[in-house]
C-alpha cells in the first residue's frame, strides 16, 4: 500500500522533471528550429502592421545573421556576402512590396557536421498578397547553415535549391 | 417474454460495448495495431494531400484532395503523361505536376505544341489554349520533365521543369 503511495506520488514527480528539463534546457536542434520560426515570425506581415513594427522587424532580421552572410537566391538576383544591415535592408524594402506575407518552414533536416555549426534542410513556403493586389504563393527548397556564436544560432549561408530546372 | 427482453438488453450492451469499451488489454492492443498501421500507411504509403494552385487545372483543381500511392513509383520507373508529385525537403508540401519527357529525351515549346525530340506530342489532357515556346534542351540522366497541365497562364508564371527521379514521392490515387 505505502508502495502503491510512493509511486503515484514519484511518477508524477519523474514526469514533470522531465518536461521540466525540456522546456529548461532545450537541445540544440530546438534552438536551431527557433531562430527559423524567428525569422517566420518577423518576416511575415500583417495588413495593420504599422511603421513601428515594420522597423523593428527589420532591424530583429538582421540579428538572426552572422557576419557577413553568404545568400545563393539566383531566381532574385541575390547572390554573394552580405553585412547583417545590407540583410535588413533588403528584407524591409522586399517587404514593402506586400501587404501581407506569410513565411513557413516544413520539413526540417538537421545535421550537425561540426560541433559549432549545423546543416539544415528544409522547405520554406512565402504566401501573402502584394501592395498591387496580386496573391503570392512560392515554395522551395533551402540548404542553411547556422553557425553557433555566443551561445546564438546564427544564419551563415542560405541557399536556394533548384528542385525544377527550366 | 423473459427471451425478448435479455436479447434487448444483450443487444444494448453490445451498442455500449461498440462506443464506450472497456479497456482490456486486448483492446489495448487492438487500439495500439490499428493505430500504428494508420500511421505507417497514411505518413509512407498513401500520404494525402490537398491541392493548392492552378497549375494542374482542369485536370486537378484547387481546394481538391487526394493522396499520394507511393507503390506506384517505388517498384517501377515513371512514365510519360503520369501525373506524380515532386518533394521538396520532404512530404509535407509537394508539387504535383505531368511527366511529359524522359530521361535523354529533348523538350521543346513551338506556338504552345509540346515537342519531344523534334516530334510533336499529342496531349489529351490540355484544354487551354497555349502560346508558350521554349528553346530545345535535353533531359538529364536519372531525370524527367514535368510541367502542369494547365498551359493557360503565362510560361513565365508556371513552375516547371526537369527534376531528379528520387524527388518523385508518387502518383495520384485519383
Amino acid at each position: 500500500m505505502v508502495k502503491i503511495k510512493y509511486l503515484l506520488i514519484g511518477v508524477p514527480v519523474v514526469i514533470i522533471g522531465i518536461v521540466v528539463a525540456f522546456i529548461v534546457f532545450p537541445s540544440e536542434e530546438k534552438k536551431v528550429k527557433k531562430q527559423f520560426n524567428l525569422l517566420s515570425e518577423w518576416v511575415s506581415k500583417s495588413p495593420e502592421e504599422n511603421a513601428f513594427t515594420m522597423l523593428q522587424k527589420m532591424k530583429n532580421i538582421g540579428t538572426l545573421f552572422d557576419e557577413p552572410s553568404e545568400l545563393k537566391v539566383p531566381s532574385q538576383s541575390l547572390s554573394g556576402s552580405y553585412k547583417r544591415e545590407e540583410i535588413s535592408t533588403y528584407a524591409g524594402s522586399a517587404r514593402s512590396y506586400f501587404s501581407q506575407l506569410h513565411l513557413k518552414f516544413y520539413d526540417f533536416h538537421i545535421l550537425f557536421p561540426e560541433k559549432e555549426s549545423a546543416k539544415v534542410t528544409l522547405t520554406s513556403r512565402l504566401t501573402g498578397k502584394s501592395t498591387a493586389g496580386e496573391q503570392v504563393d512560392e515554395t522551395r527548397e533551402l540548404e542553411c547553415v547556422l553557425k553557433k556564436k555566443e551561445r546564438k544560432w546564427l544564419f551563415s549561408t542560405i541557399e536556394v535549391v533548384e528542385v525544377l530546372k527550366k | 417474454m423473459g427471451g425478448e427482453s435479455f436479447n434487448r438488453m444483450a443487444t444494448h450492451h453490445k451498442i455500449r460495448q461498440f462506443f464506450f469499451p472497456s479497456l482490456t488489454p486486448k483492446f489495448l492492443i487492438r487500439v495500439s495495431l490499428v493505430t500504428i498501421s494508420a500511421y505507417l500507411f497514411f505518413g509512407y504509403l498513401c500520404i494525402p494531400f490537398t491541392i493548392q494552385g492552378i497549375s494542374m487545372e482542369p485536370t486537378y483543381h484547387h481546394g481538391g484532395f487526394n493522396f499520394c500511392w507511393r507503390l506506384r513509383i517505388l517498384f517501377s520507373e515513371p512514365r510519360r503523361f503520369d501525373v506524380v508529385a515532386v518533394r521538396f525537403a520532404g512530404s509535407k508540401v509537394m508539387l504535383l505536376k505531368r511527366v511529359v519527357a524522359l530521361e535523354d529525351e529533348q523538350v521543346e515549346f513551338r506556338d504552345g505544341k509540346l515537342l519531344i525530340d523534334g516530334k510533336e506530342i499529342e496531349e489529351p489532357y490540355i484544354h487551354y489554349p497555349c502560346d508558350w515556346n521554349l528553346s530545345p534542351r535535353r533531359v538529364e540522366k536519372d531525370c524527367v520533365y514535368v510541367i502542369g497541365d494547365n498551359r493557360g497562364m503565362p510560361i513565365e508564371n508556371h513552375h516547371f521543369g526537369q527534376t531528379s527521379k528520387v524527388r518523385i514521392m508518387g502518383t495520384p490515387l485519383w
